[in-house]
């Protein structure tokens, strides 16, 4: 049965790569004069509505092209989800610690208005436009928010992914603090903030190809929408249509014609006839006129407007796979690029690490096949959130060893940026757990916040404390049982209700009660990183003796032989990954991002499953007595994975990872 | 005639308890009211029909009735209703009067007055009815966690049972010459007990929390009738009159259901002309919240913001002789735009979890016409409604400029049929317009109020029996409990209508075959496909949804052991054969194999 699904699945892939082969995204760029007048469009708007904004735009990789402030604009950013969660609740009012730490100002709007720019680029693609209203629909406790008892949303957790600490992210600049890959054009770039949840956050498209995204910030209140039953008029939101005036995406793309469980997503809750001002006829973009570019370490020189750079040129740091690594998978992959000159690929597989191959470890032949398999999958699979209807789903995929070393990573030609730095979280988040370590692991935390005590974060977090809390639920053995995590199942355990959206219920171990839970205060995922996330504020911030935080993420022990932790780019929480097997041993992992959370947990789950069957090296999936589905939690077994209706484009197959 | 009213009264309670029929879907069990309008006509049918059929066999006249609506359909258990010949029988035939006896005279059942009275009667009715349900239905696997470990995808297992029992006690209260007018005032206070039990093997399911696992049992007491009838005058010698009735009572707005069929709150005006020929209906409604797995009318919750206005007329022999035309306008008004209602289980029900799930309020117009009689020698029942409205907000066309939307939907359905001595061959169409863009500002998918459908098999099929979550799709329904339509509605009890909805079409071939007095045997074949899926496509994100939806194949036993209606049986079995329409939306079992989605009722009503 295993067999023919398979069979099958190349089959299909073969009949779409027909398809794919002739769909790629044009390489299309912003000139400095274009993002010129995205200011100018914001600025007018503003001045028009009588409000000073922070005004960002980035390219589609994360360039920041520009950080304008207008005169009298409000400078600090106030961190709060308005449910009225005080100062050390994670990032919840962390702008009151900055200022106990002397650093009174900080966090900046510029960081909110970069991390809202950045947030409209990474969701988007040539088949989706999302924005940071979007992201604030799909991260909250229930989905949609305001409806109780639904699960949460399908993107929980993404806010705090393309971290200031990620490992994999390049950076812009540097004061000297090791930090990995180094260059002006080649992304994935960081975001100071992760992802941003504040309306005010849009795409930028040319040609129906993203180039970019525009950020605003303006009341200094970097937030949440709690509530999508009503219809907000944000000011930062408005400013931000006039800025995106002339990049709009096609209307066909955008959130709302998109459907998630039979929900459309929200894109904006005010369009273009409100705006105060006519875009089209704004001058030209001088500076200093209305305010000034501003400098931000870290991301942004000022001076002037700089051009973008176009995905898909390797200097993007994203291009067709030129080493034939993917070929014949039934589309036009893409991989990573160095931005060196000329451009070297990043990330072609290798041998395992940890475990070495000797050892059982992965060998580079089989992370490409498993790589290869998930996006042959990927290309024969329907996609949930791109349109138009019946398009293949396109994410990123990314294969680690056992502790958390990239092995390999590519990606269909489109998939929305961000999930490159999630599927690497997604992949190193499983095989942590699911490694009979793991609680081990979680108790060498050790803040790289002076002056803070042995295994607590500067919030005075012990990390540890959520090992008893998990063994509290699902026994004492659990992370170090070698019960295989998807991310799905650790994930489970990750939300401030368990089961999953129930009011009334307890909270998940790795996340925090309602009662102070929020998406600035996640629970394990944001407490391993608030110091580098902190840290790096200060750089960015106000810099001088502040050093940036490195490219390494987590307070955790660096594994051998390397600089870094195992979850070197910070955890991720919501579905898309799966340990990788052997001999019922977890040799690594694999995670995938970029399109339906359940297309996610398919591409990684029949990925490996698939792989394993053309290899027939013994690798594969947790064995299912091994999996984190036989655990008995509040409300039932934790899930595994959870394959999509309909998956298959051509087919009428459902329920494609049963009895795998 | 006093029969005729203890009849009506009676076979009110029986439609209440009958209809009672089991409950729902995936979460929402809930009791079916075929209490449609008066039952006099029930009378007629029965008269007609029991005992058997006979070829040539003369109708008699129909009794004069206000709100007469036309022939149950043949394998209703509902007609069969204890026929009225009661009165025929005096004290000086020597009957012993006995109060548990209800088919001789008997003060408790309206034959006599009260002691001490002349013209104040009481009738009492009590109904059992027992539903035991087996079925299989497309079921998802709960989305946060899973009753048992291997749950990789989003199907899980289908099997379900469903256990109802109601008792219905109908207390009424009238005074008047019983005998040869209708009376001057009545009284009627229903109560329904309601005990069901439902048993699935996937959480979430019945409940929206997994932890509350996979069996429910749950009791309500529903107050399905509550009502003063006064009669204002007559207005000839042949007791053509005026009458109004007030209070939580039985309407139904055409002969089959189609369009409103339920027990609410409401005043009615209604009366006749003309000796009989012509008669109306005027009246205003305001509905009860239901509750959420009996389907019973719940007073522990706030009424709705949802009324309509309903003027109907019936012409007699309209177009020709033996048959009734009815004409009708019906304005429906919903305002519950403003807070969210979760239903009893947990599951939002207003607005949908659907589309942008924002909250939004309509006015629809539905002008209908409605034929039920003879043609020649075939029945035939015909029903067409035109809805016309706006919505103050498109939950799908996510346009911030103008998210206005207008209604415009039709509805069509005809069922001719025609007896050969003991068998009765039934042909049934229908068609509920679809919606074809669900970006515009126009909504075209036909949606009814509260529809109770009696037409193709009723609840014998599995189509109009059985609810179908739209898994994977929104918190809605594609197919109601008891209803045709493919409304994509939270559900019938509590949600709001919906107009954005693929439509369906119907056709099917139906015999009944009266074996003996005593045993009905029916089949019925429809063939279901949706009108237009563009909407089923946007809310799956999915481009491939053709349109069969499939064979619905059914058969159902009546058996009436005493040749009585006091003791009905039926069994039905019903199966859907999956076309590619259904493939598309749905798999049938966990493992990937297609396995037969069936309905089975087992229904034994009880009547005093």
């Amino acid at each position: 049965m295993t067999g023919r699904l398979g069979f099958l699945g190349v089959v299909l892939a073969l009949v779409m790569a027909s398809v794919g082969a002739h769909a790629q995204v044009s390489q299309q760029a912003l000139t400095a004069a274009e993002v010129g007048q995205i200011i100018s469009r914001s600025v007018q708007e503003a001045q028009a509505r009588n409000v000073a904004a922070t005004i960002s735009v980035v390219d589609r990789v994360g360039n920041v092209l520009a950080v304008f402030q207008m005169t009298g604009a409000t400078g600090k950013l106030r961190v709060t989800s308005g449910k009225g969660i005080v100062r050390t609740n994670g990032l919840e009012e962390v702008q009151d610690t900055f200022t106990n730490l002397g650093a009174n100002g900080s966090p900046t709007t510029r960081l909110g208005a970069i991390a809202k720019a950045i947030t409209g680029a990474y969701l988007s693609s040539s088949g989706n436009a999302f924005t940071t209203r979007t992201a604030s629909q799909i991260i909250q406790e229930h989905f949609n928010p305001g409806e109780s008892f639904s699960p949460s949303g399908p993107l929980f957790g993404v806010q705090f992914s393309q971290l200031p600490c990620s490992d994999l992210s390049v950076r812009q600049a540097t004061n000297g603090v090791p930090t990995g890959l180094v260059d002006p054009t080649a992304g994935p770039k960081r975001s100071p903030l992760g992802l941003s949840a504040d309306p005010g956050g849009l795409p930028l498209y040319k040609a129906g190809v993203v180039v970019g995204g525009v950020g605003i910030e303006i009341n200094g209140v970097y937030t949440i929408d709690p509530t999508v039953a009503d219809q907000d008029s944000s000011v930062e939101e408005i400013v931000a249509l006039a800025g995106q005036f002339g990049f709009q995406p096609p209307d066909d793309i955008r959130a709302n014609r998109i459907f998630v469980e039979g929900k459309s997503l929200r894109y904006i809750d005010q369009d273009v006839n409100v705006l105060a001002s006519s875009p089209a006829s704004a001058p030209a973009f001088v500076n200093g006129t209305g305010g000034n570019l501003v400098a931000v370490n870290g991301y942004y020189a000022g001076g002037g407007p700089l051009a973008g750079t176009a995905y898909g040129n390797p200097e993007s740091g994203f291009a067709t796979d030129p080493n034939g690594d993917y070929s014949g998978v039934g589309g036009v992959v893409f991989v990573l690029f160095n931005g060196a000159n000329p451009p070297v690929a990043r990330f072609r597989p290798r041998d395992s690490i940890n475990p070495t191959v000797a050892g059982g470890g992965l060998t580079t032949a089989e992370v490409r096949q498993i790589i290869r398999s998930a996006l042959t999958v990927a290309f024969a699979s329907r996609a949930q959130i791109r349109r138009p209807l019946s398009s293949q789903v396109q994410v990123t995929v990314s294969v680690v060893d056992g502790v958390g070393n990239i092995l390999g990573m590519a990606r269909t030609f489109d998939g929305p940026l961000f999930g490159t730095d999630v599927s690497l979280q997604k992949a190193r988040t499983a095989t942590l757990f699911s490694n009979t370590n793991a609680g081990t692991y979680l108790g060498t935390f050790s803040s790289t916040v002076g002056g803070t005590p042995a295994a607590q974060n500067a919030n005075g977090v012990t990390i540890a404390d959520y090992v008893t809390a998990v063994r509290r639920v699902l026994g004492s053995n659990a992370l170090q049982d070698g019960v295989a995590f998807a991310d799905r199942s650790g994930g489970n355990l990750s939300r401030p209700y368990l089961p999953d959206g129930i009011i009334g219920a307890g909270n998940g171990p790795f996340s925090y009660p309602i009662a102070t839970w929020s998406p600035f205060n996640t629970g394990l995922q944001l407490d391993v990183v608030l110091d580098n996330i902190a840290a790096h504020v200060l750089f960015a911030d106000v810099g001088g003796a502040n050093n940036d935080t490195g490219a390494n993420c987590t307070g955790f022990t660096a594994t051998a032989g390397t600089l870094i932790s195992r979850i070197s780019n910070g955890f991720q929480i919501f579905p898309g990954s799966v340990p990788i097997y052997r001999n019922g041993v977890v040799i690594g992992g694999i995670g995938v991002s970029g399109d339906g959370i359940d297309q996610d947990d398919m591409v990684s789950f029949l990925g490996l499953h698939n792989a394993g069957l053309v290899l027939g090296t013994g690798l594969g999936n947790a064995p299912p007595a091994r999996r984190a589905d036989q655990l008995s939690a509040p409300g039932g077994f934790l899930r595994y994975v959870n394959c999509p209706f309909k998956p298959f484009l051509g087919s009428r197959q459902n329920n494609v990872c049963h009895g795998k | 005639m006093a029969n005729r009213l203890r009849l009506a009264i009676a076979s009110t309670a029986a439609a209440v308890l009958l209809a009672a029929v089991a409950p729902a879907q995936a979460g929402k069990e809930r009791l079916r009211t075929v209490t449609a309008g008066e039952k006099p006509i029930l009378v007629q049918d029965s008269v007609r029909r029991i005992p058997q059929r006979r070829q040539g066999a003369i109708a008699p006249i129909p009794p004069a009735d206000l709100s007469r609506i036309g022939p149950p359909q043949p394998n209703l258990p509902s007609e069969f209703i204890p026929i009225p010949d009661r009165w025929r029988l005096v004290d000086s035939l020597g009957v012993k009067v006995n109060f548990w006896d209800p088919y001789n005279q008997n003060t408790l059942k309206a034959d006599r007055p009260l002691p001490g009275t002349q013209d104040f009667f009481f009738n009492l009715a009590v109904i059992s009815d027992t539903v035991i349900e087996p079925r299989r239905l497309p079921t998802p696997i709960s989305p946060n966690s899973t009753q048992k470990p291997g749950s990789n995808d989003t199907f899980g297992e289908g099997e379900q049972l469903f256990y109802l029992q109601n008792l219905v006690v109908s207390l009424s209260f009238l005074q008047g010459d019983t005998a040869y007018r209708p009376p001057d005032i009545e009284f009627r206070f229903t109560p329904v007990f309601n005990f069901s039990r439902a048993e699935v093997e996937e959480l979430a399911v019945l409940r929206r929390n997994p932890a509350e696992g996979t069996v429910r049992n749950d009791v309500h007491v529903g107050i399905q009738e509550a009502f003063f009838d006064y009669h204002l005058r007559n207005v000839s010698s042949r007791f053509d009159f005026d009458s109004f009735r007030i209070g939580i009572q039985p309407f139904s707005t055409d002969f089959r259901g189609f369009l409103f069929q339920d027990n609410q709150l409401g005043f009615r005006l209604f009366g006749n002309r003309d000796n009989n020929l012509f008669q109306y209906n005027i009246g205003y409604f305001r509905r009860l919240e239901k509750d959420t797995n009996s389907g019973l009318n719940d007073f522990g919750e706030e009424i709705r913001k949802d009324e309509f206005f309903i003027a109907n007329l019936y012409l007699q022999d309209l177009p020709r002789l033996g048959f009734v035309s009815q004409f009708t306008i019906l304005h429906n008004r919903n305002d519950e735009d403003s807070e969210f209602f979760f239903n009893k289980n947990g599951f939002i029900e207003r607005p949908a979890s659907f589309g942008d799930e924002r909250l939004h309020k309509y006015n629809v117009t539905y002008l209908g016409y409605n034929g039920d009689g003879r043609v020649g020698r075939a029945q035939l029942t015909t029903s067409f409604y035109y809805a016309i409205g706006e919505d103050n907000h498109s939950q799908l066309n996510g346009n911030l400029i103008d998210d206005n939307a207008d209604i415009r939907a039709y509805f069509f359905a005809a069922e001719p049929s025609f007896d050969f001595d003991w068998i009765r061959v039934r042909g049934s169409f229908l068609l509920a317009s679809g919606d074809s863009d669900p970006f515009d500002n126009r909504q075209e998918g036909f949606s009814a109020l509260f529809e109770n459908p009696q037409f193709a098999g009723g609840d014998t099929s599995f189509w109009i029996r059985q609810g179908i979550p739209l898994i994977g799709g929104g918190g809605v329904q594609l197919t109601q409990r008891n209803g045709v339509l493919a409304e994509l509605r939270s559900s019938k009890e509590h949600g709001q209508s919906n107009f954005n909805n693929p439509g369906i079409v119907l056709v099917g071939l139906g015999t009944d075959f009266d074996v003996t007095p005593e045993l009905r045997i029916s089949t019925n074949f429809n063939n279901l496909r949706f009108e237009d899926t563009s909407n089923l496509q946007v809310l799956r994100n999915q481009g491939e949804i053709a349109e069969e939806i499939g064979w619905d194949i059914s058969a159902a036993v009546i058996w009436r052991p005493l040749f009585i209606q006091n003791i009905v049986m039926r069994l039905s079995g019903a199966a859907l054969v999956p076309g590619p329409g259904f493939k598309d939306l749905f798999a049938t079992s966990q493992d990937g194999d297609d396995e037969i989605l069936y309905s089975i009722l087992a229904n034994g009503t009880l009547t005093f």
